[in-house]
Formats: C-alpha cells, structure tokens, sequence
C-alpha cells in the first residue's frame, strides 16, 4: 500500500448531505440579465445618440443618396451598350459575383467559426448547465442574415452595374443572397461535426469558378468565342439559384441547429478571440495587425510540418526558405495567378485608361501574403537583430521571390497592353512590356510599403479635430500602399510614357529598401544633435577659458 | 597569460523617462570569460540598460561599443557578434522549430548546421516539438526557442533578459550549466536576472541597480 493510499485511509470526513436539485435559469433569462444589465448602464438611449451624432447621421443620408444616384446613373448608361462585351458583361458578372460571394462567405466561415462566442461569455455562459444550442442559436441566425444581406448587396450591385434591368437586379440580388446564407449554414453545419474538408473543398471550387467566369468575359470581349446566352434565360438560371440556394440553405440551417450542442467550447471561443483581436487592431486602424492574427490563427490550425532542409548560406539561405514557406502555404500563388485577369478583363470592359490603376491596386492584394517574410523581419526588429546583415540587405532578400513573381505576373499580362476589347488603347510590344513592367512595380511596392507599415504610435503629438484629438498617423496608415499604387501609375492615367513611372518606381524602391528607413533617420538626427550639443558646450567652455585667461 | 580582450565597453550611458531617471552615467566593461549578472527589483532598468545595450532603445547620453565598434543595431558586424535574448523576438509563423534554427545557423555561415542544430535542440529539450509552428509552442517552449536561437550561431557577447523566465526548475539549472560552460569558453556574457541560482553560478561579477527594496 502507498503511503498516498494509506493517508486516504486514515482520514475521516464527514459525508456531506445530498444537495437540492436546483432548477438552473434557462438561456432566454441569462441572456436578458445580461441586456439588463448592458441596458442599465446606458446613459443615453438610441434617439439621444443619434441626435447627437446628427452630422455624422446626416453626412451618412447625403453620402448614400449620391451613391444610389451615381449607381443608378451608371446603371442606365451601362444598359445602353448593346456591344457584344457589355452583352457579355451583363450575362457574365452577376456568375462572377454569385461564385465569388460564395467563395468568401465560405472561407470567412471557415476562418471564424461561423458560430462564436466572446471570451466572457466561454467563462460565465458556457460552463453554465443550460443548453448550449438555445444559446448559440441567436448568433447562428445573426451570420446566417448577415450573409444574406452582404449577399444582396453585392449580388443587386454588380448587377445593376453591368446594365441589367429591374427583374434581373432582383433575381441576382436574390440569388446572391440566399446562396451566401447557404454558405455560412453550410459552414456552421460542418462546424458541428468539425469536419472542414468540404467547406475548403467548396471553397476553392466557387473560387475558381468566378475566376473561370471573369475569364469567359475576356474571351467574349476578345472574340474567341461567343455565350449565346438570352437575357430570358439569365433569369431563368437566376431563378434556378435561388431555388437550389434555399434547397441547401434549409438543410444545412437544420442540421447546424441540430450540431449546434456540439461544438466545442475551444472552438466557439477561438473564432471570438480572432473577432475581438481583429476588432481592436482595426480599432487602432492596423490593418497589418489584423492581417498578422489571421496568417498566426491559420498557421496555429496546421499546427505542424514536415521540416525541410534549407539551402544556401547567408542571404542565399534566407531566400531559399521564402521559396519554402511559399510551397507549405501556396494559396498566395492561386491569388496571384488568378489577378493576371484583372488587366484583360479591365480592358475588356472598356475601362482602358484606368487598367494598370487597376491591375496594380490587384497586385498590391495579391502580393501582401506573399510577403509575410518581410513583415515578421521588419515589425518588431527582434529577429532581424539575430541575422548578420543590414536591414537593407535583409528586406532586398525578402522580397527576392515576390519581386521573381511580379516579374512573371508582368511577362503575363503585357498582351493586356497591346489593345484587348472593343476601343481598347493600342500599344506597340515595347510600350505594352514597359507599362506591363511599371504596373508590377507599382504594385509590389505598395505591397512592401503596406508590409513595412508600423502600427500608430499613440505616444506622438496628436492631431486636433472635431471628434477629439488623435494620432496623425491613425490616418495616413489608412492609405499606406494605395498611395505608391496611385503615384507610381499616375503617368499611364495621364497617357505619359511608362518610363516616367518607372523612374517614379525606382524612386519609391529606393526609399522603401533602403534600411534609411524613419527609425534610423531620426536615431541619426538624435545623434547629430548630440554632436552638435557637445561641439556647442566645448566651445562655451573654450570661450570662458579664454575670458579667464585674458583677465 | 593572454591579456583578455574587451568585448563591451559602456560610458556614461544615462536613460530618463521623462523626470524619472532610469540610469545616469552607468559605465561597464566585460572582457572575453566575463558574466556580468545585472540584478535589482523590478523597475530598476534592468531591462532599459539591456535595450540600450542592444540598440533596441536608444540612450540620451553616453556610448557602448561592441568589439571597439561603437553600437549600432543595424550594423552587420554587430549583429553579427552580438547574441541577445529580449522580449521582442519575434518567429515566422509558418517556420517549424527546426527550420528557424536551421535558417539562423545558415545565416550566420555555418555551412553544415545540422549537427549544431540537433545539439541545441536536444539541450532545449524540443526535440519532439522540431515540426512545430510557434504560434502553437507553450510559452515555456517558445523561451527555448528563443534561448536556442542563441545558441546556434557564432557569437562573441551574449545578452540576455531574464533567462529564466518561464522556464521550469530543470530547465533554470540547465541554463546555469549552459551559461557557465560558454563562459568558460571565452564568451562575455551580461544578463539581468532574478534567480539566485543562475546569479550565483554564471556571474563573475553582480552589478546591483536601483535601491534595494526598503
């Protein structure tokens, strides 16, 4: 016998009497004390708030009017165009927005759940005896009506813009709704048996399948073949997607009711943590931390890998492990392949001045999670401190694999450059090649300035404005990146020749590279200063040695 | 007897936050062998002097020279000589344990790492979690981590925060061994620490800051 055992044993206790049976608050009345108690330290009721904020309440009406005026203006002089590219467009667009809707309600599913709970609530609710599903229940439906109305919007949108008339508009604002609701029941249905195969799998199917639409656009626009598809039986097959849509909607929002009391509180509780991480950096406005909480919960999901061997030795090692990170995790090069249609199909829509606007703005998306290497190096210091190398030589290796891809992204779309749809702008091979080339550029640059971005330092002088005073750089953050784009493209939208952009590339390279960057600026001013302060104070002391010596 | 070589030379160093000074005209020098342990409660600037130290923050006055060259944190030689462990290390998120080890010791010019790496990995007792991504280490393994990082590459100054933290008791005294054998081998070495047993068997020399708790 342990002594353990024999301690068990030799010690007497009481038997304690049988507790009560106790008849636990059903979820319906601990979620009403909680709104009691959210509702009791309110100070102000909703009209109170609004007829405070009325600028903000009035500037919102006026700014949505001009949006509904200038998206029914557009939508009449779009549905004008009669040319087989606005009839392509117009059968087309809507797929492309139905299969891309799906796509991203699916995979935001995935990322969050759909269904979550808060920390707070994982502690006080969960551990709580009631039903878990009566509980999860609210926020099931809540995703699943968000969807739908993100859905409608985006659905009725392109739509309209594409030309379609009113039945149409419905049919696909309709359509696009309903199947991005099935999306997020379908998602929480596998949520409930923790399966996420098939939400992936469905995932990458309507991914490609909007790529594959946007793709039959520019055939259409380029003449290499022709859809043949009536308006008629554009409704038709609309109508047809909302039926299947609810089909999927109703099942899948029943069996996810059903597995609702399955889920695992680990689970519910990781999707809210990635909401209230992802909430407080967008708070701040850091865009980059938000972005950094989702590449650190994605990479924790896979958990593990198979190491691999590196290669190389000094910088060379550090580029050949951007290659392997980039094969362990190469949805960024779907992303990237899939964006080399951005300048077709902007051509093939007429919009031939604004394309490498455009195409550059798709690169500069597509191009971020291509560069979590440079990120990880440039937002703390602490790991590039370990490598024996300038920041500036650090960042050149960094971006060496992204810099290979943007080169063959460039290569890819020069036959955009050389006049596509109908009064497209026509340049010769070298000019194509060359605004090919800028295009890229400007859009990798904005990546890496988008990368580098640091978060907003709170501790400047702050700037005074009407709703309180704030840090200059809580705004300009907003911008990081879309400026490079905008600059560095200027000159193709003005008809200028790409060399001008090129040079306004090299420019912005050689400040973004450079490890000249603010930081070390302002450590060797700080230094300078210094210098300057000691030089002052010797020659204080030189000049009163001297008055001493002269008296 | 060799003469032993001064590997970090600091003069006058002073840092203030504001009206609070945290250090004022600190001077230091270690020479090759040498452990400095810096010891002191907590917001004593341990850890401000070792961010001065590193170039991590900078001071308002003073210097610090690494090697006869004077500090700056973007400088390769420095970088290249100095190994620090401090709170800001940060790790890709989608490289394993091993290929950040990996990557490091190639970095630095080690052109075969392999046996470099299973040796550190196998003191840092993460073996079995070589295939690991970070985000999914415990804190205690990440420390590691961060120790081995030090660990598997060329250096000639070693500066370390609060080793110890968050690791278990095993752990804290496979430090003390580590940390003693490197010295012995020549390596300066500064850290600042609250554990009695590291302070006693690493540091040949203790450095008090701020005024001992009244």
């Amino acid at each position: 016998m342990s002594s353990l055992e024999a301690g068990a044993d030799d010690f007497a206790f009481e038997q304690p009497p049988e507790p009560e049976p106790l008849t636990p608050a059903s979820p319906r009345e601990l979620k009403r004390l909680v709104k009691d108690w959210r509702a009791g330290r309110a100070t102000r009721n909703v009209l109170q708030a609004m007829s405070d904020a009325y600028v903000a309440v009035f500037a919102a009406v006026m700014i949505g009017a001009m949006v509904v005026n200038v998206i029914l203006k557009a939508q009449r002089t779009v549905a004008e165009c009669t040319s087989p590219t606005c009839l392509s467009a117009r059968a087309l667009l809507p797929w492309t927005a139905f299969a891309a809707t799906i796509a991203v309600a699916l995979a935001v599913s995935r990322l969050f759940g759909p269904v979550l709970a808060s920390a707070a609530e994982g502690f006080w609710l969960l551990d709580a005896p009631i039903s878990r599903s009566q509980l999860l229940r609210s926020r099931l439906v809540g995703a699943i009506a968000a969807a739908f109305f993100g859905g409608a919007v985006i659905g009725g949108l392109i739509a309209a813009l594409s030309g379609s008339g009113l039945t149409e508009v419905l049919v696909w604002a309709g359509a696009t709704a309903l199947s991005a609701a099935a999306s997020v029941a379908f998602a929480a249905a596998q949520q409930g048996i923790e399966r996420h195969r098939l939400t992936r799998f469905a995932t990458y199917l309507f991914g490609v399948l909007a790529v594959g639409a946007l793709f039959s656009v520019v055939g259409v626009a380029a003449g290499w073949f022709s859809l043949g598809i009536s308006d008629n039986l554009g409704i038709e097959l609309g109508v047809i997607m909302i039926a299947a849509s609810v089909l999927v909607l109703l099942i899948s929002a029943v069996l996810a009711g059903l597995r609702l009391g399955q889920i695992r509180r680990t689970r519910l509780l990781s999707g809210g943590a990635l909401v209230s991480g992802i909430s407080g950096a967008f708070y701040a406005l850091d865009i980059g931390l938000a972005r950094d909480i989702v590449v650190e919960r994605r990479a924790i999901e896979r958990g593990h890998v198979h190491p691999k061997r590196g290669k190389g030795l000094g910088l060379e090692a550090l580029i050949w492990r951007e290659w392997q990170r980039l094969w362990r995790f190469p949805q960024p090069l779907l992303v990237l392949a899939a964006t080399i249609v951005v300048p077709y199909a902007a051509d093939a829509l007429g919009m031939s001045v604004l394309t490498p606007v455009l195409a550059a703005l798709a690169l500069f998306g597509a191009t971020i999670p291509l560069l979590n290497g440079l990120r990880v190096l440039t937002r703390t210091g602490g790991l590039a401190r370990c490598l024996p190398f300038s920041l500036a030589r650090i960042k050149l290796a960094s971006i060496a694999v992204p810099a290979i891809l943007a080169g063959l992204w460039a290569a890819a779309t020069t036959p955009a450059y050389l006049g596509f749809g109908d009064g497209a702008v026509e340049r010769p091979v070298p000019q194509a090649a060359l605004t090919a080339i800028a295009t890229a550029a400007a859009g990798l640059l904005a990546a890496v300035r988008w990368t580098q971005a640091k978060g907003v330092d709170f501790g400047a002088p702050m700037v005074a404005s009407q709703a309180g005073a704030f840090p200059p750089g809580l705004v300009t953050n907003l911008f990081r990146g879309f400026d490079v784009c905008i600059i560095t493209t200027a000159p193709l939208l003005l008809g200028l020749s790409p060399w001008w952009s090129l040079g306004i590339a090299g420019i912005a390279a050689a400040i973004l590279l450079n490890s000249m960057d603010a930081e070390t600026l302002r450590a060797r001013q700080a230094e300078q200063q210094k210098q300057l302060e000691a030089q002052r104070k010797a020659r204080a002391g030189a000049a009163a040695a001297g008055k001493q010596r002269k008296r | 007897m060799a003469k032993r070589a001064t590997i970090l030379k600091v003069s006058g160093l002073s840092r203030a936050f504001g009206p609070n000074t945290i250090f004022d005209k600190f001077n230091l020098e270690v020479r090759t062998g040498e452990a400095i342990a810096l010891t002191g409660r907590n917001g004593a600037g341990k850890s401000t002097l070792l961010r001065c130290l590193v170039g991590a923050d900078r001071p308002d006055d003073g210097s610090v020279e690494v090697c006869g060259n004077p500090m700056a944190e973007t400088s390769p030689e420095i970088r290249r000589d100095v190994a620090t462990v401090i709170d800001d290390l940060d790790f890709f998120p989608d490289l394993s344990v091993v290929e950040h080890l990996d990557l490091l010791a190639r970095a630095h010019g080690i052109a075969d790492p392999d046996e470099v790496v299973d040796e550190v990995l196998e003191e840092v007792q993460l073996v079995p979690q070589s295939g690991q991504l970070p985000g999914t280490l415990s804190s205690g393994q990440r420390r590691r981590l961060a120790l081995a990082t030090a660990f598997v590459r060329p250096r000639k100054l070693l500066i370390l925060d609060e080793p110890e933290q968050r690791l278990d008791t095993e752990g804290v005294g496979w430090l003390a061994q580590r940390l003693k054998s490197e010295r012995q081998k020549g390596l300066a070495i500064v850290f600042a620490s609250h554990e009695p047993e590291l302070v006693d068997s690493v540091a040949t020399r203790v450095i008090q800051l701020g005024a001992p708790r009244g």
